[in-house]
């Protein structure tokens, strides 16, 4: 099953606008820009980190992703040749299993009537994964991998701490053995010590089943910690990606910079030199021109509010929107 | 599975998490259901409600439409009596005395008293000739001569143009000399009538009839018209005036049991068993159409001889009837203490009524198990109606439900069903259809209303993600989450159903009469005399309605919550 493809997903100038309907016969009167233009790749057992902060889009384009929100416009290619959004019906559901989902909130993502191996079996039963003799032997595998008591099947969502949800969680999307993992968050509802627990069982199962994830998270010690290659977003757009190593080793992006210079250092004699972004997130149904992050940006000049930057390739895998660094904007030449 | 797996020899640690036992799904729900005391007290009020509904209309010894009837004593005016002073007149067949002739009788007799009296009318001259204390014999008389007393020699001169025989002569000295005033010779009747001094006039007289104050009653029908007869009349009255045991008429014999003052028994000679009353008294039944016996007739007139103002009566089935008498004018009226037959309205608990009964004699108690049967099954019946639950796409349709006023269309329906008079129980089907036409938008409404909550739930959307397919993502997970909420919706949409039935039932457009439900039970209370004076009529009803609507939302409660695993166990 599994491709060889290089790219377990490349996404193009994926675009997502929501409708903004009004009145009667609900008109649409606006739309809200989500995500607008983001394109990124990620390899076969790799991770990407997704940051930015709330509202700017992150859990959009992971929903978009797998297509469970219909994307506006851009194209999303599974292993080099799947579109998941040419599928259709049968063919959609039998592509699922290779793309799975893990929520934020451990609470309302478990259905609170059904016991926890019929969580987790239930979409591996549906699928016939493994035959119908091996099916408790395989729950009890995969729980005991996500570390959980395989006497703990017959129970209830309700009787496990935040922590042992998204154990479940977790066990639900690898139970599918997946290619591809969508993190949406998934430690943020829970406390520090946990979120420790579960980001080390999401390493040891990468390692394990060879899984590529997309983290989604605005917490960026942790995605520091886990990721091979980070995206930042802000409002809808994806401003800097590059190598983990590169980017926080140096942020080019103002957004990015004042976004890292957040980063609490575990150390009360350093002093951190933070840049404070002044204002609130724009409205994404109506974003302002130009550079949507000028009216909150350090080195604003005119451009910036009348030219939408061109992502830019600063080399070594570094991609930057920033008249900063764009020679033919005339970025500090007014 | 999980304790099949735990060794017993296995030391557990006091925190192990396998020493908590595993329940099945279905186990945890009926656990959780039983622990709850209020769901017990519903279902068990539930479960008295149907076996009392049920059961109970089968255990009752009534019918619910059942009247009951009291007897009751009322001093009610059973009839009325008066002495007779009118003179009736009884004649040979065929002949009538005119009007003139009674006329002129009434006037005469009035003075006779122990006389013979004469009077001149239509042309012919009539003798009243005195048979006894107020009988007379009245006949048309014919002047033959007169008859003329000196000394001890009776003279006999006849008129000129007629003659006497020595026959009807010789019988004219005897009477005379007998002081008697009339005879009878050669088979003819002949009467004397007092002249001037000690001279008589000598007459023929041809009886027309009798006149008399008594009444006579035959027994039987068949006798009446002998008892009316003229020669039956005659005989039977000369015979009580004169004192006779007996007496004969048209042949026959006669025996006559006399009390004196005017009132006799007559028998046939042969026989103990009366035949006719004989009395100067009138009695008449107060109510037209009613019939009076003939022993009571007699009784009557008897205390009325007596001057009696109470009297009892062993009536003909064996009871002692009890009477009074009061004078009203010239009338006797007579009260009795008479036992009637009413239906047994309103009355009180008894032990054949424990609930006592309504306004229409039926048995409250039976009414309401009947009754409970209806609003029972007025309820299910909808909530079976319920089974289509989901229907999200009709929500413009439920729009439009929802815009027509519940209670008018109501009462219209149930004028147009009392317009085409369809029958009690066709109605009550008619009626649950109707209300489940007209019901089941607000649990389509909140049910939608969580379906769209459920749906952008993350474990909805893990489903998708994982590729679940539509209808086990609906049954699996949307149904079992929906289902609490839909059980409420349902107990509680029960109760209101009854409480709606009720409410229908008590205007008047629901269960129709002779059936019963507990609203158009209640209804009796809409008369405020009823509604304070008796209690046991609605108040039941009422009880039964609240225990059953708290017993409905009781376990509804109940099984939202046992449904509910986040509850404690």
């Amino acid at each position: 099953m599994s491709s060889t493809y290089e790219n377990v997903v490349e996404v193009r100038n994926l675009c997502k606008y929501f409708p903004i309907r009004a009145g009667l016969f609900g008109r649409v009167v606006g739309q809200v820009h989500a995500v607008e233009d983001v394109s990124f790749s990620i390899k076969r057992g790799t991770t990407m980190g997704l940051v930015g902060e709330s509202g700017c889009g992150k859990t959009t384009v992971g929903k978009t992703l797998l297509n469970l929100t219909p994307k506006t416009s851009g194209e999303v290619v599974f292993n080099g040749d799947t579109h998941l959004d040419q599928l259709k019906g049968r063919a959609l559901r039998d592509f699922r299993p290779k793309i799975q989902l893990i929520f934020q909130d451990p609470y309302s993502s478990l259905s609170p009537r059904l016991p926890v191996g019929e969580i987790i079996g239930e979409a591996v039963r549906e699928h016939h994964l493994v035959p119908e003799n091996e099916f408790d032997a395989y729950v009890s595998r995969i729980m005991k991998a996500c570390g959980l008591h395989d006497y703990q099947k017959d129970r209830y969502p309700h009787e496990f701490s935040g922590g042992q949800r998204q154990r479940i969680c977790i066990a639900r999307a690898i139970a599918l053995n997946p290619d591809f993992i969508v993190c949406d968050e998934p430690v943020s509802a829970l406390d520090v010590s946990i979120q420790a627990q579960i980001i080390n069982l999401l390493e040891d199962l990468q390692k394990q089943f060879n899984l590529t994830y997309l983290f989604i998270s605005h917490d960026l010690s942790v995605v520091q910690h886990i990721s091979d290659t980070v995206g930042v977003m802000y409002l809808g757009n994806m401003v800097e990606f590059a190598s983990k190593d590169e980017i926080f080793a140096n942020p080019l992006h103002p957004y990015t910079q004042a976004l890292f210079s957040a980063i609490p250092i575990p150390d009360p004699t350093v002093k951190m030199n933070r840049i404070i972004l002044e204002g609130s997130i724009p409205s994404p149904a109506n974003p302002p021109s130009g550079c949507k992050f000028h009216t909150r940006c350090r080195k604003c000049r005119g451009v910036c509010s009348q030219k939408v930057p061109r992502t830019l390739d600063m080399g070594n895998g570094h991609t930057v929107a920033c008249h900063i660094y764009d020679p033919e904007s005339g970025y500090g030449k007014e | 599975m999980s304790e099949n797996r735990i060794n017993n020899n296995e030391q557990l640690a006091l925190d192990d998490g396998r020493r908590v036992k595993v329940l099945s799904p279905g186990m945890m729900v009926f656990k959780r259901f039983i622990r709850n005391k209020l769901a017990i007290a519903g279902i068990i009020i539930l479960t008295f409600m149907f076996v009392f509904s049920f059961l109970g209309g089968v255990i009752s010894p009534y019918r619910q439409d059942q009247v009951f009837y009291k007897t009751d004593s009322a001093n009610k005016e059973y009839a009325s009596a008066v002495v007779n002073n009118e003179y009736r007149f009884f004649t040979p067949d065929g002949a009538q005395l005119s009007t003139l002739v009674r006329a002129n009788f009434s006037r005469v007799v009035k003075d006779a008293g122990e006389d013979d009296v004469a009077f001149e009318a239509d042309g012919a001259s009539w003798n009243v000739h005195r048979l006894g204390e107020n009988f007379y014999a009245i006949g048309t008389a014919k002047e033959l001569g007169s008859v003329t007393m000196l000394g001890k020699i009776v003279d006999v001169k006849a008129k000129p143009g007629e003659e006497i025989s020595d026959a009807v002569k010789d019988a004219a000295l005897k009477a005379v000399q007998g002081g008697s005033l009339q005879f009878e010779a050669d088979g003819q009747s002949y009467m004397l009538t007092k002249g001037k001094a000690k001279s008589y006039t000598l007459g023929t007289m041809s009886e027309a009839g009798v006149a008399s104050l008594l009444n006579f009653n035959a027994f039987s029908g068949e006798d009446d018209a002998l008892v009316s007869g003229y020669g039956f009349r005659r005989a039977a009255e000369l015979a009580l005036r004169s004192g006779e045991q007996t007496f004969e008429a048209d042949g026959e014999a006669y025996r006559l049991d006399s009390d004196g003052d005017d009132s006799a028994v007559i028998y046939r000679a042969n026989s103990d068993e009366a035949m006719a009353s004989v009395s100067n008294v009138i009695v008449s039944p107060m109510t037209t159409g009613a019939t009076l016996e003939m022993d009571y007739k007699a009784a009557v007139a008897e205390a009325i001889s007596q001057k009696q103002m109470a009297f009892e009566y062993v009536n003909a089935a064996g009871e002692t009837e009890k009477h009074t008498i009061r004078m009203r004018g010239n009338n006797y009226i007579i009260y009795t203490e008479q036992q009637t037959y009413l239906i047994d309205m309103y009355a009180a608990p008894s032990m054949a009524h424990p609930l006592g009964t309504d306004d229409h004699g039926m048995d409250v108690l039976t009414r309401l198990m009947y009754g409970g049967r209806i609003s029972l099954m007025v309820g299910f019946g909808i909530s079976g109606y319920f089974g289509g639950w989901v229907d999200t796409l009709l929500m413009r349709f439920v729009d439009l439900f929802n815009s027509i006023p519940y209670y008018p269309m109501m009462i219209i329906a149930g004028a147009i069903m009392d317009a085409f008079e369809v029958p009690p129980y066709t109605r009550i089907f008619l009626l649950m259809a109707i209300m489940g036409i007209m019901g089941w938008t607000g649990v389509a409404r909140v049910v939608r209303g969580q379906i769209l909550s459920l749906r952008e739930q993350d474990f909805m959307v893990a489903t998708e993600a994982t590729g679940v397919r539509v209808s086990r993502r609906i049954f699996r997970h949307l149904v079992p989450n929906v289902m609490p909420l839909l059980i409420v919706q349902a107990t509680m949409g029960l109760g209101s159903i009854i409480l709606t039935e009720a409410t229908l039932s008590f205007l008047g457009l629901g269960i129709k009469y002779p059936l019963a439900s507990w609203g158009s039970i209640i209804n009796a209370a809409s008369n405020i005399y009823v509604m304070t004076n008796f209690w046991y009529i609605w108040i039941p009803a009422g009880v039964l309605i609240v225990l059953t609507v708290l017993g409905f939302n009781f376990v509804g409660d109940g099984l939202r919550d046992a449904f509910d695993p986040k509850m404690k166990r």
